[in-house]
């Protein structure tokens, strides 16, 4: 399983706030024990949808620091289930952010139903301590996207 | 907030039970003021208290009590 959980930047304010998308497959293996007869999106993923999205509007901001990195889960409450098939709107809204540390309020809405949330920090990690050739492919082309539109 | 409240929310913010924290506390005695614990401090003085801190007044929070001074001398304590 691959743990690049936000398919595509719908729109972003850097530094500000965030919508993004997440298909879920139907055939994901963790729907196999995620349940059995009920499969349903375990909270920890979806968190972790709500986090990348985050730390993707974070390290857009142009400010050397490093890479947003999950560092706190302040806050999360999990209201509705999220089957196979459906489409996360996973979105975020930066409370603060700071040299070392963000704060920040995320939500998943599905069909435009809010399904869970979550208040979440975030610490840094500079950039030399990841693989020379890591990349952020989606925020990439997001940012790309945005560039040619203004050209 | 009054020097009460103070301790509570800063039991809260370590969580740490009440009955352990009090001025003369280090911070070697509180397990949550561990690095994450300084940056909810810092998320939280910034969020609740409008206080930026910097590195050198981290650098000088040894105890409890000199959290509550931060408080009282940016006038923050009643």
């Amino acid at each position: 399983m691959r743990f690049i959980l936000v398919d595509r930047i719908l729109e972003m304010v850097p530094g500000q706030s965030i919508r993004a998308v997440k298909h879920i497959r139907p055939d994901e293996d963790y729907f196999n024990d995620h349940f059995p007869g009920f499969p349903v999106v375990p909270g920890v993923l979806l968190t972790e949808m709500m986090a990348q999205a985050t730390g993707k509007c974070l390290d857009a901001e142009d400010v050397d620091r490093g890479k947003a990195m999950l560092a706190k889960i302040t806050a999360a409450n999990f209201r509705e289930w999220v089957r196979p098939g459906e489409d996360c709107i996973l979105c975020a809204q930066i409370r603060k952010s700071r040299a070392r540390f963000a704060t920040a309020d995320a939500w998943v809405e599905v069909q435009g139903r809010q399904v869970c949330s979550a208040e979440l920090m975030f610490s840094f990690m500079p950039l030399d301590r990841f693989a020379p050739n890591y990349r952020d492919t989606v925020l990439e082309d997001y940012l790309s996207k945005q560039s040619q539109r203004g050209q | 907030m009054n020097a009460n409240e103070a301790l509570e929310w800063i039991a809260e913010m370590f969580q740490e039970p009440v009955e352990n924290v009090t001025p003369g506390t280090p911070r070697e005695n509180i397990p949550g003021w561990d690095s994450l614990g300084v940056l909810t401090l810092m998320a939280e003085m910034d969020e609740t208290f409008d206080i930026l801190l910097e590195e050198e007044d981290l650098d000088a929070l040894k105890t409890v009590n000199d959290i509550i001074e931060l408080l009282k001398k940016n006038g923050k304590l009643t």
